[in-house]
């Protein structure tokens, strides 16, 4: 009978303390109580997800990997730091120029530009644009936008190398210190969007052109309300709420439950929930974000051309993409997408070809031990492949070339390490396998300059070839884009032919919609996402 | 009593210094800088004029025994900085965060508290029964998931299967914080459950007990009187370091349910070698610790009598 009370006694001291976490009285009814506040607070979660249909106000959800503290750009003023990003990707800003699917630059804001001479370029500017504050954007506004751009941003003045601009009425005029060929692509930068400069930023909100309006930034939400008097026409959407998430699975769980419309950045592994079911919307796109692999020229053993060319033979790219990436990306040939006029369809590049990697090793006096791992005088030919975990196909391409270059008799040790830069500067690998976006403006010269060339910032591998530098410095001082484009092709071919690199493949971008939603494509460059037409219907 | 309460607190100072410095160098033993992250995050190459430019705007240029002594200087001056990647007031981010990891830890303590102190001492009670049997199981099952784990399947259930509750967290309500607080609290009730049963356990096997039984003292009497009393010292201690941690943020939890704490700004702001957010999660480490280390004592003082005679005195 004691023991009976005891116990009763226990369960009630489970319960009671139970309900008062719950806050309010009994066990039973608590739990009725929080169920229905939780119901009522997810319904207001999905409403701003699908409250389209209820014919009132039309907002949009979108979840994002690409936004967020950690992104360096949660906020709008696109002359500080990366928030440039955020003013393009979500309607808030425009660029004087914009890049067409191909990555051509087509005028935007601008109706048109001319070289005048080689530091002079004029742009005329669109007539009847307006900011969002009202106020008329000409010449004069352009001015103040990129003069304060050029004096505050850390990347713009290197890139635009603007020395003064003058405005009159509706164009304007830039000089440059030096030719600058790309200085239309490089205005159609994120950085470049133009803001009105007579309306002081305030808690990183900006005013633009764009569709939206930015009414509040935070750490990981960006809120927008449409521009009743947009110059482009109608805004389909009232609100637009992006979410940044950068946990995949809780982005796999928020559009499973419809907590956003569409998503941006979703892992892989999570593609076959939506894959086939007509509820989602997949759309895609090769970009020219590259992963790829340098050769250290500083390492012996890569020194050894046999060796690379190995290499470059060794990995199977196909089979990375088609399996370890389920098809979301597209085999590399060079450092451009195909769709690029100077990308992968006008190099050629090794195929995979185990038995031909083989054979040059074989040629080159790397003979297989009794482990299977080849070795030259008394050394095995082990590689030291570094690499980091930040972009999750980077870790799957190296164990794919882990497991091919072992069946040719290479050893790969694979270090994979949030810390790279630090290994990679102070040169302890013999491959460094990294991604970057190769043309962020459409423009080839920034990659050669940034990685390739003898002099270059990137360039810790050791990798110099005077072909190649000679070649930069006549892409340097060349206007004519198809000239240009040839240029970037031989330059291209090169370091395939030095196997001094090995281009594994590109990303392609994945947005995956809800059905409903329209307005709302993958881009090559990634900048564009949230525009005019985007909506859920 | 105070003079002791005085006392500790002064020796916040020396362990705010020493964990400041000691974390401040193994940042930069850790290699790179916030610089090097602001560019590596958006894979942009920039010169280094550039690089070398944004390092002297943040005094990143100067030795590092420097930098640290005007950090430490501006830190006794009320001043924590500003941060290095988003450019805001440190005190006003971190004090921003504050309120989410505090009703988190809340939340999640009282349910630990009100699901393993019942279970823990029906299963001591109830030993080798099948009652015990069945907590024993469940406190397993509960120890071996891990939280990422039991985060994924709670919002499976309740979020895209029966939508009762949002999988995104929205704002620091009470709502939100329900499958963080299960998350949390699934595990830690679980290894409390077992720490509970264990200590009664102990303190039922003691002599005092059998005498008191010998007395014809009750069980339930026993129990509620003394061995809980007794058993309670124990469970303070342990729950003192939960608190602790639960207050320096649960970064994964934080994560998955975008719960807006500072576990996930400690981890951000670590990736990103934003030094002064990172000083300041450090110095608000060793209050916690310092403070809870302190009620602990307090509460020993008041809980145990051998502790108040025989040791502190006012």
């Amino acid at each position: 009978m004691k023991k009976k009370f005891l116990t009763l006694g226990l369960i009630a001291g489970v319960a009671i303390p139970l309900a008062a976490c719950g806050g309010t009285g009994g066990g039973e009814s608590t739990s009725t109580t929080a169920a229905t506040e939780a119901t009522t607070a997810a319904a207001e979660s999905t409403t701003a997800a699908s409250s389209s249909s209820s014919g009132e106000k039309k907002v949009f959800t979108y979840g994002t990997t690409g936004y967020g503290v950690d992104m360096l750009d949660n906020g709008t003023n696109p002359h500080d730091g990366y928030m440039g990003w955020s003013a393009l990707r979500y309607g808030v800003g425009e660029t004087l120029f914009k890049f067409t699917d191909s990555m051509e630059v087509e005028p935007w804001l601008a109706t048109g530009y001319e070289f005048v001479d080689d530091t002079h370029c004029k742009i005329t500017l669109r007539d009847d644009v307006t900011f969002s504050s009202g106020r008329k954007m000409d010449g004069q506004a352009v001015k103040e936008c990129l003069d304060d751009l050029i004096a505050v941003h850390d990347r713009a003045p290197g890139d635009l190398k603007i020395k003064e601009i003058t405005a009159d009425g509706n164009t304007i005029t830039i000089e440059t210190t030096e030719p600058c060929p790309a200085l239309i692509n490089y205005l159609s930068d994120p950085y470049g969007c133009i803001i009105d400069m007579q309306v002081p930023e305030k808690d990183s909100i900006v005013v633009g052109t764009g569709p939206f309006i930015c009414t509040k930034v935070q750490d990981e939400q960006m809120d927008l309300v449409k521009n009743e008097n947009y110059w482009g026409g109608e805004v389909k959407s009232d609100e637009v709420i992006i979410k940044g998430i950068s946990d995949g699975d809780t982005l796999t769980a928020a559009l499973q439950a419809g907590e956003v419309d569409a998503t941006y950045g979703m892992p892989y592994a999570s593609y076959p929930l939506f894959e086939g079911n007509p509820e989602y919307e997949f759309s895609a796109c090769e970009t020219s974000r590259q992963f790829f692999g340098k050769m250290n020229y500083n390492s012996e053993i890569m020194k050894d051309e046999a060796v690379r060319k190995a290499i470059a033979m060794g990995i199977d790219k196909e089979g990375f993409v088609t399996t370890l990436l389920q098809g979301h990306g597209a085999t590399s040939k060079g450092p451009f997408p195909a769709s690029f006029a100077f990308g992968d369809n006008t190099v050629t590049a090794p195929a995979y070809d185990p038995e031909g990697a083989k054979a040059a090793l074989d040629a080159a006096g790397w003979t297989v031990g009794s482990d299977g791992i080849r070795e030259k005088d008394g050394k095995k030919l082990s590689i030291n492949w570094l690499t980091y975990p930040g972009r999750q196909e980077l870790p799957l391409l190296a164990e794919s070339a882990q497991a091919t270059l072992k069946e040719i008799g290479i050893d790969v040790q694979i270090n994979n390490t949030k810390e790279h830069k630090t290994f990679w500067k102070d040169g302890n690998y013999d491959i460094y396998v990294s991604a970057m976006v190769t043309a962020p403006t459409g423009d080839p010269e920034y990659f050669f300059t940034t990685h390739a060339l003898s002099g270059s910032a990137s360039n810790y591998e050791g990798y110099s070839n005077a072909k190649l530098d000679e070649l930069a410095a006549t892409l340097h001082k060349t206007f004519d884009e198809t000239e240009r484009g040839k240029l970037a092709t031989e330059m291209s071919q090169i370091l395939i032919d030095d196997s001094a690199y090995v281009f594994a493949s590109h990303l392609q971008m994945n947005i995956i919609k809800t059905k409903g939603v329209s307005g709302l494509e993958a881009h090559p460059c990634d900048y564009y996402e949230i525009n005019k037409d985007t909506v859920k219907e | 009593m105070k003079s002791y309460i005085v006392k500790r607190l002064l020796q916040l100072i020396p362990i705010i210094i020493g964990i400041t410095l000691l974390s401040f160098a193994m940042m930069r033993l850790a290699g790179s800088d916030a610089v090097n992250e602001m560019y590596a995050k958006q894979g942009a190459i920039v010169s280094e004029e550039v690089i070398q430019k944004a390092r002297a705007e943040l005094g990143l240029d100067k030795p590092f025994i420097v930098q640290y002594f005007i950090w430490l200087g501006n830190l006794f001056r009320g001043d924590m900085g500003v941060s290095y990647i988003s450019g805001k007031n440190v005190f006003s981010t971190f004090v921003s965060k504050l309120p989410a990891t505090l009703l988190l830890t809340l939340m999640s303590i009282i349910l630990t508290v009100a699901v393993s102190l019942p279970l823990g001492i029906l299963a001591a009670v109830k030993q080798n029964k099948v009652t015990d049997y069945i907590i024993r199981f469940c406190t397993f099952i509960g120890n071996s998931m891990p939280n990422f784990f039991i985060a994924l399947l709670l919002m499976n259930l309740l979020a895209i299967q029966l939508k009762w509750l949002p999988v995104m967290s929205s704002g620091t309500n009470f709502v939100s914080g329900i499958m963080p607080t299960l998350t949390l609290g699934i595990s830690m009730a679980a290894k409390y459950t077992r720490q509970v049963r264990a200590t009664v356990l102990e303190e039922l096997d003691k002599e005092y007990v059998t005498g008191l039984k010998a007395k014809g003292v009750r069980g339930a009497v026993i129990l509620w009187t003394s061995v809980l009393k007794s058993s309670m010292l124990t469970i303070v201690t342990l729950l003192a370091l939960s608190i602790g941690s639960l207050l320096g943020g649960t970064a994964i939890v934080e994560s998955i349910f975008m719960w807006d704490g500072v576990g996930k700004l400690a981890v951000d702001c670590i990736s990103n070698r934003d030094y002064p957010l990172i000083q300041a999660y450090v110095v608000w480490m060793a209050i916690i610790y310092v403070g809870v280390n302190l009620v602990t004592d307090i509460l020993y003082h008041y809980l145990d009598p051998r502790v108040r005679l025989g040791g502190i005195k006012d």
